[in-house]
């Protein structure tokens, strides 16, 4: 186990590398896309950790909460004409209701069934969106054309991609400060009672319903957040967001970058998106690559890389100690 | 006779139809969960490769016939599901928080076996021939022999794996692993080799499913998870672990489910699926008949 202040040290180094990498890349469209994609996804995977790494609550459905924020805050701004701000916020408020609403049958329930139930959301989101095109949703084909962002007098633009990275930038990174604020504090130590101990984190007088409804909803807004964020940048967005693909990808990141562990979510979100990048010559190998890593990965490394934290200080202190042994 | 009531009679035999081979998957998931706490999200994938098996078959032989296919896949499902317990499932076991890896793990597996046939296979969708051809016309009904013959080949299936289960010294073990898996182990059942064999046994059984729901719906990559998850919904409302609660709950929601694709259009039949499953988990989470959850 780290300590918080070495999991703070990666967090914090993270986004310092983050804020200074847009002086080399140089607007080059392709690897800011796909940085940003990464900050969504990672941010999502992110949250996730807190929900089933820290609160221990094994939920599914974060996709689920993703899509409604994303579809909300689209639909909202294109047809009402909000500020698309207020927009992501009404689409976070959204998925944090979904959250609570999918969270109350879950109170009654235990591991396996919370995942199931929420495995179930993901699943049914998408066929109401299909049934869903008279009110606007786009059926099928998807939302298209969403408002893009306005910040003062700056209109956004899609091929300036640029201010949608520091944007992305700066809404990851305030909802990371959050999940991290929340792992940290009293609140915080209560889930992690309750996942490592019911019974007696109850008796040490922890209110079980209150605080599981919380992470519920709690993780259903901040994953909203995002999502909103997400439906103006791509401007399309379409059921296929609930694909299958990106679903274990997103696994994968939690995965790789250790489950219960805070910043390593979004690390894993890096590896596995400039992998899913390098491996794209494969086309449908590819995801029977990934298919085949989290097997592998669940059985060989269960903690992740932050998990494993220690085996690669070990390892690079062996790598120097060798380097000063040469000389003799 | 009116012809509504001709029409709503004939939509329940084609749902009863179906819930046959619901029936004989929910079993299979049931059993699988109800022994060995496993949950198997590649439970769909077993599925479509089960079909795809059976599909090769008929392609690379032009004599084969179903009776020889059935003697082939379905041994060879249950040594596939034998062989995934061993090398996937089973070291995972004795882990913390176990359950949610496993799902994790056959989710994994489940991405695999989809590209896997996506890659061997491609995306088209692929047709089996029928089982029999040619059509009844029994009280001024249509009833393809097709049907008739998976509805009886589903309940002999039925009445075959209920005789196992209370006959055979592996099924008796099996009943006294759900009911209590330590005791079982001190009374020294060989927990760990029933295990493998459930998994092998519900495997098989998914691809006896997919071999007789095939020639109606089409076999393509990702075809599984429709039926995996109706028949997920089933086996909850019917309660994990109850083999009479999964065969009463995949009649009574496959006739709703013809009813509903027949009456609403086949768009509301997937949202019809999870209300089912909400007020299922909202109001008795251990289903009609389940005992423990």
């Amino acid at each position: 186990m780290q300590s918080r202040r070495e999991l703070l040290i990666i967090f914090i180094s993270i986004y310092i590398i983050l804020l200074i990498l847009p002086v080399f890349i140089h607007d080059d469209a392709y690897i800011t896309g796909v940085l940003i994609t990464c900050m969504v996804w990672g941010t999502v995977a992110s949250v996730w950790n807190f929900t089933m790494g820290y609160a221990g609550i094994f939920t599914f459905g974060q996709f689920g909460f993703f899509v409604v924020a994303a579809y909300t805050s689209g639909m909202v701004t294109k047809y009402l004409g909000i500020s698309p701000w207020i927009g992501i916020l009404s689409g976070g408020c959204m998925a944090g209701l979904v959250g609570i609403l999918i969270g109350l049958p879950c109170m009654k329930l235990k591991g396996a069934y919370i995942a199931l139930i929420t495995f179930a959301l993901h699943l049914v989101v998408g066929p109401l969106i299909k049934v869903g095109d008279p009110i606007g949703t786009g059926g099928s084909t998807g939302l298209m054309s969403i408002p893009t962002l306005k910040l003062g007098g700056y209109i956004f633009s899609r091929t300036q991609l640029i201010p949608w990275y520091f944007v992305a930038l700066v809404i990851s990174f305030l909802i990371l400060l959050a999940v991290y604020k929340i792992i940290f504090s009293s609140v915080g130590l209560g889930f992690i009672g309750l996942r490592d101990s019911e019974d007696f984190a109850k008796t040490l007088g922890i209110n079980e319903y209150k605080y599981k409804l919380m992470v519920f909803g709690l993780s259903a807004f901040l994953t909203g957040i995002i999502g909103g964020f997400y439906a103006h940048y791509a401007g399309i967005i379409s059921p296929r967001l609930l694909g299958l693909d990106i679903f274990l990808m997103v696994m994968l990141m939690l995965i790789i970058g250790g489950m219960g562990i805070f910043p390593g979510a979004f690390l894993g979100g890096f590896i596995i998106f400039f992998l899913n990048e390098l491996l794209r010559p494969l086309a449908s190998y590819r995801f029977l690559i990934f298919g085949a890593i989290v097997v592998v990965a669940i059985k060989y490394m269960p903690e992740g890389i932050l998990g494993n934290l220690d085996f690669f200080k070990k390892l690079t202190k062996k790598i120097l100690f060798r380097k000063t042994i040469v000389p003799e | 006779m009116n012809i509504w009531v001709q029409q709503i009679i004939q939509v329940i035999i084609s749902g009863i139809i179906t819930a046959s081979a619901y029936a004989i998957m929910g079993i299979g998931l049931s059993v699988i969960y109800g022994i060995s706490r496993v949950f198997n999200f590649a439970y769909g994938s077993f599925f479509t490769w089960g079909a795809y098996f059976a599909w090769s078959l008929f392609a690379m032989f032009s004599w084969m016939n179903y009776p020889l296919v059935f003697l082939i896949v379905l041994p060879g499902m249950f040594f596939l599901g034998m062989a995934t317990e061993r090398v996937v499932v089973r070291s995972l076991r004795w882990r913390e928080h176990w359950q949610v890896t496993t799902m994790m793990v056959t989710l994994g597996l489940a991405f695999f076996m989809d590209n896997l046939a996506h890659i061997v296979f491609g995306h088209r969708a692929k047709p089996l021939p029928p089982i029999f051809k040619g059509n009844l016309n029994p009280f001024g009904f249509t009833l393809s022999v097709q049907d008739l013959a998976m509805l009886i080949i589903a309940i002999s299936i039925i009445i075959i794996f209920g005789l196992f289960l209370s006959k055979t010294r592996l099924g008796r073990s099996m009943q006294a692993i759900s009911q209590d898996m330590t005791g079982a182990e001190i009374v020294g059942i060989p927990i760990r080799k029933v295990f493998s064999y459930t998994f092998g046994l519900s495997t098989a059984l998914v691809g006896m499913g997919g071999i007789l729901l095939a020639p109606r719906y089409f076999i393509s990559p990702l075809g599984g998870w429709d039926p995996f998850f109706r028949v997920f919904v089933i086996v909850a409302f019917g309660g994990l672990g109850s083999i009479k609660g999964t065969l009463y709950a995949a009649l009574i929601l496959a006739i709703f489910e013809a009813l509903i694709s027949w009456g609403l259009g086949a768009t509301w039949v997937m949202p019809f699926w999870f209300l089912v499953f909400l007020g299922v988990l909202a109001f008795r989470p251990t289903g009609l008949m389940g005992t423990w959850g």
